[in-house]
């Protein structure tokens, strides 16, 4: 166990020791967006640093999050260390070099291309390799999950694999789908063209080859909270889980409907016919299934806690829960941005009417809504629910833990809802200085200064995040309980092999992509439809003789 | 994954009812985005169900231009960065492109260093730019009456090779650094006019920042890097684009953001560039 436990903890930290600084640069990003006065205005700082709050953000935090968490539920959910360690700490290392190179590239300004590259923009091959090694190395993480579940299958005949590791297999193979995309992208297109291997890029391939990536990998980011939602949720209210069926069907949904509709995200591409977009937007719809099955089971888990600690009534049993426990009060605010920010998502996958909002900050502020508020929060409850289980050190306040957690939705709420107003009203994204003198510009001023205080909200709670995590790994060590994950009001005894295994689903899946993206990226290859790319490192877009010093 | 799933044996019922709600999605899309979605058009009339379906894969073949009257094609340039031309300036002969230059030295200067401040320095430019102002004067679309005759003896070929000797001299234009440094007031905050043209520009008159294109920080292909080069030189290509006497800029960027400028703008930007760099034409002669 002890280095099961280790191997948890080390990623923990990595996740969060750069969750910080990345913070700091969009506090930054808002200060400089905003008609306030800001330290260091300029323009292309500014895209370094999305860059970097991007990668940071979207790459590293989660993948390290979502890495240390499934060795931290492998071995308590299964009861067993988990095997492989060895191989779990080359991934960890391999995860971590990419990032450095990543970073390194993105400080020196030659890798100011955002997260999602935009070719033909074209970076650093320092930064497509840091970026291959992270999500390329965390493919051992994938391995290792489908083999810890299925040795422990091997070794237990006919019994249901815990609805614990049955999910974070499940977010592992969501994993290995959804980065399918990015990574065939970086091998096949941009390392190349960095390399000087190619002189042009296909933008539209490349484009569409992330967009495979670009959705499914926000369930990825989504699948750790889900998971506490469905197993660590239950067990801190107090209650049991409404139905282990329900949750095994969920993440059986999500591995199926969040691929095949990335496409939602190139509404505005020219590469792609109508009859393809609204196919995908039309599968898009059924990514809302398994949230909404979710939120059903969840708030029915909730109730059962509720009432078993005396609640009675129609909603006596809201007030009875046990609101003090950081994993509750996550769960609560987590519910209430998923619940705004998924309606603004439906916006956004409808056809028609993601014309009005694409490429306006009405994106930007859904994004952060969903995944900076309602997932963020509840790596935050992860974290403060398995910190003093890993490390036996337990939180030194509860309250400042509240605090935190509420100080975060405050400030996620106060800067993402004017920020989409600013979108409805025409406000770009992905854009450094807007001048406010312009009539036009002027009106989204305030709006903008009010998210600007709510980033500075979001930094102080960040900063208390990190105190809370250092005060407890510097405490004394006192004995925990150990990790108990919630038992359903039915615990399964046998469950059919459909729920209890991933390869009927892996099979529709691999269906349902060659129909969505088979014509999409196929057309490519007889399309002739490459351009030169942009570098954003400088004199080196010439054709050769003068590179710089 | 074990095998006992059957993830195709159609009489268990989950496989059953998994493949059929599948089966029943993909009918049901596929109907509605080609059969339904891309045959009723709002500007034209009901497609049939073939000219619908490549339509919703995006092969628009059945869209027959417009009938409007077309104005004669003028074509600013005919070059174009394709990765033919990008091979071509890039195979440049550095030494024998060494021979042709001496035909260039008694305006542009020794090595390219020019000393008038109304012709360019070429020492350090990047080779695609003189390659495609080369082509530009052989091909009558940038008019200069010396350098128009000059284009129409050289051949494509001769072009690379002098550009890729050009390219290579010192003492000419400074060394492109790679992305700058961090460094405030390049926002639209700064009040010096020249410099927030050129590092943000002005988005009410639709101006992009100059540096966006030609440096510092921003290169972009086809572009000259304009620091160090003669201000008189920079202040008459700008007014020349103001005028429409020069047209040779692709997608007329030039002469859309130069016509808005005012003659005081131009020469403040003009200066910024040319006092930026080190002087070249004065040091670099001095050196000699």
């Amino acid at each position: 166990m002890q280095n099961s436990s280790r191997l948890a903890l080390y990623h923990y930290w990595v996740a969060f020791a750069v969750f910080l600084p990345a913070v700091v640069l969009g506090a930054w990003q808002m200060l400089i967006r905003s008609p306030l006065p800001a330290p260091l205005d300029d323009p292309d700082a500014y895209y370094a640093s999305v860059t970097l709050h991007g990668t940071a953000m979207a790459y590293v935090v989660t993948t390290f999050f979502a890495m240390g968490f499934g060795y931290a539920v492998t071995a308590t959910s299964l009861g067993r260390p988990v095997r492989g360690v060895a191989a779990a700490w080359i991934c960890f290392v391999i995860c971590l070099i990419g990032t450095l190179m990543a970073v390194a590239a993105v400080l020196a300004g030659h890798a100011s291309v955002l997260y999602t590259f935009y070719p033909p923009l074209l970076a650093s091959s320092w930064y497509y390799g840091g970026a291959f090694l992270l999500i390329g190395g965390s493919m051992i993480w994938v391995v290792l999950m489908i083999y810890n579940m299925t040795s422990w299958k091997r070794d237990n005949p006919g019994r249901p694999v815990p609805l614990a590791m049955f999910a974070i297999t499940a977010t592992a193979i969501l994993w290995a789908w959804a980065a399918s995309g990015v990574i065939v992208e970086l091998v096949g297109i941009l390392l190349p063209r960095s390399l000087g291997l190619t002189t042009e890029i296909d933008a539209g391939l490349a484009r569409t080859l992330f967009s495979v990536t670009l959705h499914a990998i926000v369930y990825f980011w989504l699948m750790p909270a889900y998971i506490a939602f469905y197993t660590l949720l239950p067990q801190a209210a107090g209650g049991r889980l409404y139905s282990d069926t329900m949750g095994r069907l969920t993440f059986i949904m999500f591995i199926i409907f969040s691929v095949p509709v990335g496409m939602h995200h190139l509404f505005a591409d020219p590469e792609h016919g109508a009859g393809m977009k609204f196919l995908q937007s039309f599968l898009t719809f059924f990514v809302a299934l398994p949230t909404l099955l979710t939120v059903f089971s969840i708030c029915a888990s909730l109730e059962i806690a509720g009432r078993a600690r005396g609640g009675r009534g129609l909603l006596g049993w809201i007030p009875a829960l046990p609101w003090g426990e950081p994993m509750v009060l996550a769960t609560g605010l987590s519910l209430v941005m998923l619940g705004l920010g998924g309606f603004g998502g439906l916006i956004n996958m409808g056809y028609a009417m993601n014309s009005m909002i694409h490429n306006t900050s009405w994106v930007t502020a859904h994004f952060h809504m969903i995944f900076g508020g309602a997932v963020v929060i509840m790596y935050f409850a992860i974290a403060y629910e398995m910190w003093p289980r890993i490390t036996g050190k337990p939180l030194q306040s509860k309250a400042l833990a509240r605090w935190q957690l509420w100080l975060w939705f405050a400030g996620m709420m106060i800067a993402s809802i004017p920020w989409h107003i600013t979108g409805l009203m025409g406000q770009p994204r992905r854009v450094a200085v807007f001048d406010y003198s312009d009539p036009f510009v002027a009106r989204m001023g305030p709006l903008v200064i009010i998210s600007v205080i709510g980033g500075a909200i979001l930094l102080v709670s960040a900063i208390l995040l990190i105190v809370i995590l250092v005060r407890s790994q510097l405490g004394e060590r006192r004995l925990e309980a150990p990790l108990r994950y919630a038992l359903a009001v039915n615990p399964p005894k046998t469950v059919p092999a459909a729920l209890n295994g991933f390869a009927l689903w892996n099979a529709i899946l691999l269906v349902l992509m060659v129909f969505a993206y088979g014509y999409p990226i196929g057309q490519f290859f007889i399309l002739k439809s490459k351009v030169p790319a942009y570098e954003v490192s400088g004199p080196t877009n010439s054709v050769g003789g003068v590179d710089g010093p | 994954m074990a095998r006992d799933q059957g993830a195709f044996r159609l009489h268990n019922p989950w496989p059953k009812i998994a493949w059929g709600m599948v089966a029943l999605l993909v009918v049901v899309s596929t109907v509605l985005g080609f059969g339904v979605l891309s045959r009723y058009q709002q500007n034209g009339p009901t497609l049939d169900l073939w000219n619908a379906i490549c339509r919703g894969l995006g092969l628009s073949a059945d869209t027959a231009p417009a009938k409007e009257p077309v104005p004669a094609l003028r074509t600013p340039t005919r070059i174009a960065w394709t990765s033919s031309t990008l091979d071509q300036i890039a195979a440049g002969d550095a030494q024998r492109g060494a021979f042709i230059a001496m035909n260039c030295v008694a305006c542009h200067g020794q090595g390219g260093v020019s000393t008038s401040t109304l012709i360019p320095t070429l020492a350090g430019m990047d080779p695609a730019v003189i390659y495609k102002q080369l082509d530009d004067y052989r091909s009558g679309k940038r008019l200069w009456g010396v350098m128009g005759a000059i284009g129409k003896v050289v051949s494509a070929q001769d072009s690379a090779d002098v550009a890729a000797y050009f390219a290579v001299q010192s003492h000419g234009l400074p060394p492109l650094r790679g992305y700058r440094l961090p460094e405030s007031g390049r926002s639209l905050r700064e009040p010096d006019p020249a410099k927030r043209l050129v590092y943000a520009g002005d988005p009410q008159r639709g101006i992009p920042p100059c540096s966006a294109c030609h440096g510092p920080g921003g290169y972009k292909l086809g572009a000259p890097a304009l620091q160090g080069q003669h201000a008189d030189y920079i202040e008459r290509q700008l007014v020349a684009f103001a005028q429409g006497i020069r047209q040779n800029d692709i997608f007329e960027q030039m002469r859309m953001i130069a016509k808005q400028l005012t003659p005081d703008e131009m020469h403040a930007v003009a200066a910024f560039y040319g006092a930026r760099g080190g002087a070249p034409s004065a040091a670099g002669v001095a050196v000699r």
